[in-house]
């Protein structure tokens, strides 16, 4: 009575292999009924494992962009290469299980799976953080609807030299990605605003982080123009904060989802708070930190590499 | 030259969606409220067949009809206002209300009323997903377009409340001396038992509500199981508990 068994890519399995015959149901007359919404529910349940499955995968990429962006030290146009490689090849995967999501989501599916799309959440994080650190601007919902369709659209095309990331995922990719071409018109992913919003909440984090572990390994807070720019009034990251803060806290609060909104907003003071602290600290016992000294985090630290850039 | 953190424009542009939802929000509570109001007096007439012999259902049933005239209204009035928005953004709004509204218009038809004018009314009618989309005049399980429907889901969760109802129907109708009706209850809710087992079903309030059929079919066995341990049981309606 229970799900149907799958297969590694969500398909249900075939219920005519071992089990053959289930158990003899009663027919009578309201069978034929049942068994025609039996096939429309199976439908809608199937979708929505096939979409469970590629979310999850996709919010598991998502964090490991983030987690390749924490290392990054400076905010600056370009990314160091190797980070930026490491984000592109997560992409090129987030991409192609964008494009087997996206025929699923169309129309009234949208919403209706939303709740199972957390991974758009985590994906905008992931490029706001990018957008972030190559900008110092928080990029707005306008433009990363392009970016996130783009994506979508680039994952329905085959693209076999690209081999990357844990083999299994691979050989799922590859399969999924010849089969998508045959629709004429590739569908592509929407984002809602509540997707981009959530997304933006979980950047604050995300910055908090950031600052922290910039500035303890940098020695100055973190802001635009790279270290020792000519101009000196260049913002810091603690005023983004601030920023993005008061953007939350001047938001009207829908009515719907009012609980979610206020935990992602008490964490968002939090990280807010933290980072005043931070600058504070600088600005009070900074000088007295010896010039050039770096407190000694080789242990901690998996990008010796990227300070070097 | 650096621009700034955040666009001023972005602010302004979600600022704007999100208070056009709150308005939608607000004008659905409002045609939900209205809906609710309906339902809630066709449920209240409903619970007088607990008391009504059968040879008076047909005053009943009239009034009856009328409360869901009422809901068929504001149903249509919800379906032309939701239908401009995402279905599944506000479904959840209405779903409750819709889920009652479809078991009085089955539970009304069951017991005879809502009948086609070229048949007479009759006890037994099932009114299929289809059948109440067209009593209330709104598409069924739609797929291929946005708009305003009834789902697979609402049916079958109204059913299961018209189970409910029927289950203390065939206690009450035995006690105004009508035992012919709980047998008929009987074989109907045993049919639309199997039926349920039909469905592959999630862990989900569906799944739920359907476990809570066997209380409703047990409830009725033992009604028939003391009507005819007593030999109760009308000869005639024995074999055709249809």
């Amino acid at each position: 009575m229970s799900g149907s068994k799958r297969d590694w890519n969500g398909n249900a399995k075939r219920r005519d292999g071992p089990k053959p015959a289930p158990k003899q149901v009663v027919r009578n007359a309201y069978t034929p009924i049942f068994e025609q919404l039996r096939n429309e529910l199976d439908e809608h349940h199937d979708r929505r494992e096939r979409i469970v499955k590629a979310s999850r995968d996709i919010t598991a990429l998502s964090k490991k962009i983030i987690f390749s962006l924490q290392r990054v030290r400076k905010i600056e146009s370009q990314l160091p290469a190797n980070i930026q490689a490491e984000v592109d090849s997560r992409l090129a995967e987030i991409s192609k299980l964008l494009a087997t999501l996206a025929p699923e989501i169309q129309g009234i599916n949208r919403y209706r799976y939303s709740r199972n799309l957390m991974c758009l959440e985590e994906l905008v994080e992931a490029l706001t953080f990018g957008h972030y650190l190559k900008t110092q601007t928080l990029i707005s919902h306008a433009e990363l609807c392009p970016i996130v369709e783009d994506l979508s659209r680039k994952g329905a095309v085959p693209q076999e030299d690209e081999v990357m990331g844990d083999a299994g995922d691979t050989a799922e990719s590859v399969a999924e990605a010849a089969e998508a071409p045959t629709t004429e018109e590739v569908p592509i992913i929407s984002l809602t605003d509540d997707d981009y919003l959530y997304g933006v909440f979980d950047l604050t984090g995300e910055m908090m982080r950031f600052a922290t572990t910039s500035t303890a390994l940098s020695g100055s807070m973190a802001s635009g123009q790279g270290a020792g720019s000519e101009d000196d009034e260049s913002r810091t990251i603690v005023q983004d904060m601030h920023e993005l803060g008061t953007f939350f806290e001047m938001l009207p609060v829908g009515p719907e989802g009012r609980f979610q909104w206020y935990k992602k907003l008490q964490v968002t003071r939090q990280s807010v708070q933290k980072v005043e602290k931070l600058g504070y600290d600088r600005i009070v016992r900074g000088t007295e930190r010896p010039n050039g000294w770096i407190p000694d985090l080789s242990a901690g630290d998996q990008g010796q590499g990227d300070e070097l850039e | 030259m650096a621009p700034p953190m955040i666009d001023p424009a972005l602010f302004d542009q979600l600022k704007s969606r999100i208070d056009e939802d709150t308005n939608i929000r607000k004008e659905l509570d409002q045609i939900i409220d209205e809906l609710n109001q309906h339902v809630s007096y066709t449920q209240g007439l409903l619970s007088r067949i607990h008391s009504t012999p059968r040879s008076k259902y047909d005053a009943l049933l009239g009034q009856v009809e009328n409360g869901i005239k009422q809901e068929i209204q504001t149903v249509g009035r919800l379906s032309a206002f939701a239908s401009q928005y995402p279905y599944y953004k506000y479904n959840h709004k209405w779903s409750r209300t819709v889920q009652d509204a479809i078991s009085t218009a089955i539970l009304c038809a069951w017991l005879g009323g809502l009948s086609p004018d070229s048949k007479p009314g009759e006890v037994g009618r099932l009114l299929t997903l289809e059948d109440v989309g067209k009593t209330f005049e709104v598409p069924v399980n739609l797929k291929d377009r946005d708009a305003f429907h009834i789902t697979i889901e609402e049916y079958l969760l109204g059913l299961i409340a018209v189970i409910d109802d029927l289950s203390r129907l065939a206690v009450n109708s035995v006690t105004l001396g009508d035992n012919a009706m709980a047998v008929q209850i009987s074989g109907f809710i045993k049919d639309l038992h199997a039926g349920f087992q039909v469905l592959n079903l999630k862990n989900d309030i569906l799944r739920k509500r359907v476990d809570s059929i066997k209380y409703a079919v047990k409830k009725v066995e033992d009604v028939v199981y003391d009507l005819s341990l007593r030999n109760l049981i009308p000869a005639a309606q024995s074999q055709g508990a249809q």
